[in-house]
């Protein structure tokens, strides 16, 4: 389904080369859950953002059900990410001039994949538990709140992959729950596969597979 | 509910930054205001040099020398004035080589009557026999000359055709109405024979409360028609040479005085409004610069949910679009409506016959300086739509972060 070649990036500071992502092959299949471990500032957001093709890699390559996401035009590659990948990210991402409803339908401005957005994403805001803030803006949300109307998002426009960046990251433990349970059932239901950052053991162990990031390389972690 | 789209996403962005949004709709709006004002102006001036051709009728107008200034502002600007001379120039005038027909006019005295009316009203007597000014601006069937207390009104006269006013104790009756001309000079003026006006100073002795002193030897101003032999500058030149103490002003030099005058305005406004423009220009581009540089994060989310650079691209330019179209429409509500409210004063002070062309040019211009205002928006938010559709999602988001 999604798969790293020998993946590299490196950042420059100041003419100082810092390699974050180095040589990191994964083979992620159709369906499969992966969590990806680490500490802080080991590349873990680095290597998301590549494998979504929001970054280029300086080498090596990301393929996506067979294809090369950069040997694509952008205009391409800009539909991938609109119907085959979900980001959820680890800060927060709403437009704050958009109600929830609107920050969970604004991927399908950009393409055609959901006939009815309004009707999926109020279906959405009903399994995230939020079906009485449709109409709410982020700023009046709670932390949690707008994390999970985010994660909705990611699932409007029933991606394939899913790449989610500790995306339990301030819900309180009930929530976390849902948000797991959600998970579950979408990727029993439709097949989706998740990438999942976590330092979360519960998502951890429920993966079909764990990885740790180390100085710029992956490690798969045996249960 | 209305579907998340593009405009959708442009409209809540701009109502985000409220004051912002609005000083940039001001900055629009002075593009729009000013190239209106602008154009308007120079439409106007270029009339009254059109008009400047034609306004007299006449090749050569002689007035008294001293009175040279008052004449002019007269004529151009159709200030009721009033100065006289002796009637025997002229005989004199018409012994010049070159004329062809001279006709006298009496400008009278207009202080004493201006309090009757809302407008200023020019009362000139013209000598019905040798008239050619006049006469020909009759809007229809040209009784072949006035006469008694008949007199004709220009086109500003709130009066009817058949209608009795007074002046001075004596009532006369319009019997025509003049086409309009563009010249507060004729169209404010009322016409009446050289005898009316002479019996009219008579009886104002005893029937006016403000008596009116003609002298029947006096006249104002000699119009004159050259033969063709001789230019009206010639011509002129002759007639002062001929005569002392008068100005003879060919028709020419009017036009040209009031091109010399205005055309030092004229490219003072192009250069202030092109000035003003760049400004403009620069101010709507920096802003949007600003605009794509805080809302980096949001751009490359949009660029990661499947945006594509032409969607981005979009974005802002709508937003610049909106702005000045906005924008553009209040600087033209505005100008248009200041330059309608002033125009009168403008025109004073200017010397201008009128401001305002006709309501057909007027739209186009207000089409025109709207288009312009959106493609002023345009030109300035591209190089920021631009650069905002390059940015790498990943980078961008982060950078905003
Ligand atoms: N644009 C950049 N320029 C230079 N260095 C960068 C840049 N972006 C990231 N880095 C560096 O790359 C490293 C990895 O960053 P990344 O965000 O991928 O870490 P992470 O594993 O997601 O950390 P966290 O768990 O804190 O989110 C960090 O050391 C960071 O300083
Ligand atoms: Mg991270």
């Amino acid at each position: 389904m999604i798969e790293a070649r020998d993946l590299c990036k490196t950042y420059r500071v100041e003419g100082q080369a810092f390699t974050v992502v180095e040589g990191i092959n994964l083979v992620v299949r159709k369906g499969e859950t992966v969590s990806i471990v680490g500490h802080s500032g080991s590349g873990k957001t680095t290597l998301l953002s590549l494998l979504g093709g929001v970054t280029k890699p300086d080498f090596g390559q990301v393929m996506l059900e067979g294809i090369d996401l950069w040997s694509l035009g952008d205009d391409r590659l800009s539909e991938l990410r609109n119907r085959k990948l979900g980001f959820i990210y680890q800060f927060s991402s709403l437009i704050p001039t958009l109600t929830a409803l609107d920050n969970i339908c604004l991927p399908t401005a950009f393409g055609t994949a959901v006939d009815n957005p309004a009707d999926r994403a109020i279906a959405l805001l009903e399994k995230i538990g939020l079906a009485d803030k449709a109409g709410f803006y982020p700023c009046q949300l709670s932390g949690g709140q707008q994390r999970r109307v985010a994660i909705a998002r990611a699932f409007i426009n029933s991606p394939e992959v899913i790449l989610a960046d500790e995306p339990t990251g301030d819900l309180d433990e009930e929530t976390e729950r849902e948000i797991i349970d959600l998970f579950r059932e979408i990727n029993a239901e439709s097949g989706t596969t998740f990438l999942i950052v976590t330092h979360n053991k519960e998502i951890a162990s429920l993966a079909d597979r764990r990885f740790a990031m180390k100085n710029g390389a992956l490690k798969e972690v045996p249960f | 509910m209305k579907k998340i789209n593009l405009f959708k996403l442009a409209v809540n962005n701009l109502r985000r930054k409220l004051v912002r949004t609005i000083l940039l709709l001001l900055v629009a709006a002075v593009v729009s205001g000013t190239l209106l004002g602008a154009t308007i102006f120079i439409f106007g001036m270029q009339n009254a040099l059109k008009i400047g051709t034609y306004r007299l009728g006449a090749d050569i107008l002689v007035v008294p020398a001293k009175n040279e200034e008052q004449a002019r502002t007269a004529l151009l600007a159709g200030k009721p004035t009033s100065f006289y001379m002796d009637r025997g120039v002229l005989d004199k005038i018409r012994q010049v080589e070159g004329v062809k027909l001279v006709s006298p006019q009496l400008f009278i005295e207009p202080s004493s009557f201006t309090c009757c009316y809302s407008v200023d009203v020019f009362l000139v007597a013209i000598d019905p026999a040798t008239d050619f000014t006049v006469m020909p601006w009759l809007e229809k069937n040209v009784r072949n000359s006035l006469t008694g207390n008949q007199v004709v009104a220009g086109r500003s006269m709130p009066v009817m055709e058949g209608a009795t006013i007074p002046f001075f104790g004596t009532s006369f009756k319009v019997v025509g109405t003049m086409a309009p001309t563009g010249m507060k000079f004729f169209d404010q003026s009322i016409f009446m024979t050289m005898d009316a006006a002479y019996r009219m100073a008579e009886n104002s002795a005893t029937q006016s409360p403000q008596p009116l002193h003609l002298d029947k030897s006096k006249i104002s101003a000699v119009l004159v028609k050259t033969d063709g032999t001789l230019s009206p500058e010639r011509v002129a030149l002759r007639i002062m040479h001929a005569l002392d103490d008068v100005k003879a002003i060919a028709s020419d030099e009017v036009v040209n005085t009031v091109r010399r005058q205005l055309s030092g305005l004229l490219t003072g406004i192009v250069a202030v409004s092109a000035v003003l423009w760049a400004m403009c220009l620069f101010m709507i581009g920096f802003a949007f610069y600003m605009i794509v540089n805080e809302r980096q994060r949001e751009l490359g989310m949009l660029r990661a949910m499947g945006a594509k650079r032409r969607h981005v691209f979009r974005l802002i330019m709508l937003e610049a679009v909106l702005i000045t179209l906005v924008g553009g429409l209040l600087g033209l509500a505005l100008g248009f409506g200041l330059l309608f409210a002033l125009s009168d004063t403008i025109c004073n002070t200017l010397q201008l016959p009128y401001l305002m062309p006709s309501p057909l040019v007027v739209q186009e211009l207000l089409a025109a300086s709207l288009v312009f205002s959106v493609l002023t928006g345009l030109v300035s938010a591209l190089l920021p739509a631009f650069l905002a559709s390059r940015l790498e999602p990943y980078e961008a988001i982060r950078t905003g972060e």
